[in-house]
């Protein structure tokens, strides 16, 4: 029947969509707890990836934190209050950054509240200690070039050597280190400008950089053949092209983070870096010539000053265009501050916010009572808001309290998942039996429609990214029962035509006919009160909202138009099985 | 074709009086319950009232009146459940309510966790699962619940009445307040706790049961179209009754089905959630048959409008 064509393409297509959303969800599903291991021993970054491609599991899934914090509102001035959530939630996104969490969720709530979800993270006291602390910031100068190349070269060796023993265990490809190409860094330029006013420092993007030859990428080399395994993923990207020297501050492709980071805390690895010196990964990514980078400082772990000095800290706009940030020094330490940009006139002064580096830009001049940040040509309103949040929050902590907290272990979520499971697979089963019994071949047929249903909901779970609660399980469950709804309608109408006289073929169509207006009528109330409750429920309520809402609204189309399908692909019907 | 039910000629119309009267008595105990969630009186769980909870197991056998009464004597109100069908042996969730201040529920917590790890001597005690919901939280979360249902309603009703008429607008909204509110009073007879779960199983049966109570009404509509004698309302109203009545029945077992599954394999969190929709889907399919019709035929019966 040409006229039915549109719905087998159309059924087709969603089935192609379907199996690509999910995917990556199968992959990581059917992944033992062994091939996670090896895989995440061989390439840290890629189990992350498919984590977060693939459908996410709640907290009451997988175990993990769930904190809500509330500002003090009451223990801030009036002028600090203005932004002192976003200045909590930016310390807290630095800090748990970095945890290896798949998909943490930071967001606010309310005036003063803020949600920090963690799953998978388990380590319920550390979790409170990093949200829960005062932020530090620190200023402190890089180590220099010719020393950092020295350290770098012999971990390069000691990380070979590693990796060659390793070869036996793991036999894996080399990760592509595409090239990242020249890039233009922090450069430095002087302008006076106002009468006590020194400029710090200006980030420019215009200065290039000549990367020495040790940092130039080799591509293609496995892991135990690269006898550079570090340097050549690394890009250098600082220069200072006034003086001609250059700076430990490279750029790394964001896949390599975690392996880099695997390779600096071995212990054979830690035991060559000098003891005053310490490796600053930056406090975020930022997009260089279109990929992601991290920026990895060799810093000295010396605390030159502290921002607590720091007063007046507020946006501005620059005299030749771009963005500043302006501060000035309160007088305990005024007199520090500018001894120390004094004495490093044209080196890098690093910006460390809780031992990541905010940003390092060049010492300009010396400043005594108030300085200036000015930002590089290239950063956007969103860059210089950061580093003002920054140092507000290293100037001004924002001191918070945790009012709603639950850890969920591991085992709870092995044990919520295995319930779930099981009783969803007792749920089909029933009611697929129930109404393959009941209506025979045609309940096989609606069976068909329900399976579907099932698919396309995860589906669509994977591609919107959503998160799988245990209550969202029951949704689903739910819809099981829900969903058949349709075709019972459907089939029970059909039987009244059946009696009434008609040939098999009209009572299947006046039925299908007949009975759409009741399923759309009692899918539309169900889906009202899914929305009703995606709007306004919390973490595991929202899961259930989610789930019932795609289940109900998928049900129509598996269950009004895929089982028609199958009905129609037999042409003349002289009975029903029904 | 095998039907459980046969085409039937059941006088549901016909006994819409005592329909009406058992209805009364669970509206009016629903409207109770209602009234004792609102001023604070029901049994609330932690997420509405605020509260510490912690989830674990003990190493050797432990019996639920011994950690009562170790429990108790610093925390009168603790709440102690088995978890029997946990991986572990010998798993508990221990509950306290209504901490006075955010502070005192992080207390609250590192109090009952020493309490429980220390009265049983060497027998260690995991922590799996704490919680600690302060008072401001709770509130907040009470509201979430309030705006939720509100919402939900007004939703629902708007979309009713749009697509029926008044008087059918009317009678469907009575018919799911009436579930909600059966649903909500059996539970506070039961002294039931009242928490986000069981908000959501209420909103979710709302759907099911106005599911249940459109089937009909579309029926109705349909076959009002036949019957074009005055008199013959009440007539119509039954037989579309009874002409649906076995995708009703059908659509309620498949329903049960799923959700005694959740009932009884589900695990402790969703075990009254379940509870309250095998409850839900009961008086839901008893409402669509029994409160949503009769109160149109009634209505038609007193002024006559339809048939003039």
């Amino acid at each position: 029947m040409p006229k039915h064509n549109w719905r087998i393409i159309m059924t087709a297509i969603l089935i192609i969509l379907a199996c690509v959303a999910f995917w990556n969800t199968f992959k990581l599903w059917t992944m033992s707890k062994g091939d996670k291991e090896a895989l995440n021993d061989r390439d840290p970054g890629a189990l992350l990836h498919l984590q977060q491609k693939a459908i996410r599991l709640g907290l009451d899934l997988q175990g993990g934190i769930h904190v809500v914090l509330r500002v003090k509102m009451e223990e801030l001035d009036k002028a600090s209050r203005e932004d002192a959530v976003e200045r909590a939630i930016q310390i807290i996104r630095n800090r748990v950054d970095g945890l290896g969490v798949a998909e943490p969720v930071i967001q606010k709530q309310g005036n003063d509240r803020i949600i920090v979800d963690l799953p998978g993270y388990t380590d319920a006291a550390r979790a409170e200690e990093l949200i829960g602390q005062t932020a530090l910031l620190e200023f402190k100068l890089l180590e220099t070039y010719d020393n950092a190349s020295l350290v770098l070269t012999k971990i390069d060796s000691v990380i070979h050597d590693y990796e060659l023993a390793r070869k036996d265990t793991t036999a894996e490809g080399a990760p592509d280190t595409a090239v990242i190409a020249q890039e233009t860094e922090p450069a430095i330029d002087s302008t006076a400008e106002g009468e006590d006013t020194d400029i710090l420092a200006e980030l420019m993007g215009d200065s290039a950089v000549d990367t020495a030859d040790m940092f130039a990428f080799d591509e293609d080399i496995g892991l135990d053949e690269n006898i550079n395994p570090l340097t050549s993923r690394l890009q250098l990207a600082m220069s200072n092209n006034r003086t001609g020297t250059n700076w430990p501050s490279f750029a790394i492709p964001k896949k390599d983070r975690e392996l880099i980071t695997k390779w600096l805390n071995l212990p054979q690895v830690q035991s060559l870096i000098p003891i005053d010196v310490q490796f600053c990964w930056s406090t975020r990514s930022e997009i260089r010539n279109g990929r992601e980078v991290y920026m990895l400082y060799l810093v000295k772990r010396k605390v030159q000053f502290l921002g607590k000095f720091l007063e007046n800290i507020a946006l501005g706009q620059g005299t030749y265009g771009g963005f500043v940030v302006n501060f000035s020094l309160s007088g305990d330490g005024a007199a520090r501050f500018a001894q120390l940009t004094g004495a490093n006139i044209d080196k890098p002064l690093a910006i460390v916010i809780d031992n990541k580096v905010e940003s390092a830009p060049f010492i300009n001049s010396k400043i005594r009572r108030r300085g200036q940040i000015t930002m590089g040509s290239s950063a956007g309103v969103k860059d210089a808001r950061n580093l003002e949040i920054v140092l507000k929050a290293g100037a001004l902590p924002a001191p918070v309290e945790i009012i709603e907290k639950n850890v969920v272990g591991a085992t709870l979520g092995i044990d919520s998942i295995k319930k779930g499971f099981f009783s969803f697979m007792v749920g089909l089963s029933l009611v697929l039996l129930l109404v393959g019994i009941y209506y025979r071949l045609s309940g096989v047929i609606a069976d068909i429609g329900l399976l579907f249903n099932l698919f396309f909901l995860l589906a669509v779970m994977a591609a919107l990214g959503a998160t799988l609660t245990m209550p969202g399980i029951a949704g689903i469950i739910l819809t099981i029962g829900i969903s058949v709804d349709s075709n019972i309608l459907i089939f029970e109408r059909i039987r009244e035509e059946l009696r009434t006289g008609k040939t098999v073929r009209a009572s299947i169509d006046a039925g299908y006919t007949r009975a759409f207006v009741a399923i759309f009528d009692s899918h539309v109330t169900t889906l009202v009160t899914a929305g009703a409750l995606f709007l306004l429920g919390s973490g595991p309520i929202k899961g259930f909202a989610v789930t019932l809402f795609w289940g109900v609204t998928i049900s129509l189309y598996t269950a009004y138009v895929i089982t028609k399908q199958i009905f129609d692909i037999r042409k003349g019907y002289r009975t029903l099985s029904i | 074709m095998f039907r459980i039910i046969r085409e039937t000629h059941i006088n549901f119309i016909g006994v819409r009086k005592y329909a009406f009267v058992l209805s009364a008595a669970l509206i009016i105990v629903g409207i109770s319950a209602f009234v004792m969630v609102v001023i604070g009186k029901a049994n609330l769980g932690i997420d509405f009232a605020g509260g510490v909870m912690v989830t674990g197991h003990f190493d050797q056998p432990v019996t639920i009146e011994d950690l009562r009464s170790a429990v108790t004597v610093e925390f009168p109100d603790a709440e102690i459940t088995n978890l029997k069908d946990f991986e572990k042996p010998n798993a508990f969730i221990v509950k306290t309510k209504r901490p006075e201040t955010e502070a005192e529920g992080k207390q609250r917590l590192e109090t009952l966790e020493k309490i429980i790890e220390g009265s049983f001597g060497g027998n260690t005690f995991t922590v799996v699962s704490e919680h600690i919901i302060g008072p401001a939280v709770g509130q907040t979360l009470r509201s979430d619940a309030q705006k939720a249902v509100l919402l939900s309603l007004f939703g629902i009703i708007v979309y009713i009445w749009i697509r029926f008429d008044f008087r059918s607008g009317i009678a469907a909204t009575i018919a799911t307040l009436h579930d909600v509110l059966a649903v909500l009073g059996i539970f506070y007879l039961l002294d039931m706790e009242f928490d986000l779960l069981l908000v959501t199983a209420l909103l979710t049966l709302a759907g099911y049961s106005l599911t249940d109570t459109v089937v009909v009404f579309d029926r109705i509509r349909e076959n009002l179209k036949k019957f074009r004698t005055k008199g013959e309302f009440a007539n119509a109203v039954n037989s579309s009754i009874n002409e649906v009545l076995s995708r009703t029945i059908n659509t309620s077992l498949t329903t049960l089905l799923v959700v005694g599954t959740l009932f009884f394999f589900g695990g402790e969190v969703l075990r009254y959630f379940a509870l309250a929709l095998i409850i839900g889907v009961l008086v839901g399919t008893y409402s669509s048959i029994f409160v949503a019709s009769p109160i149109v035929v009634e209505w038609e019966a007193r002024k006559p409008k339809r048939f003039k």
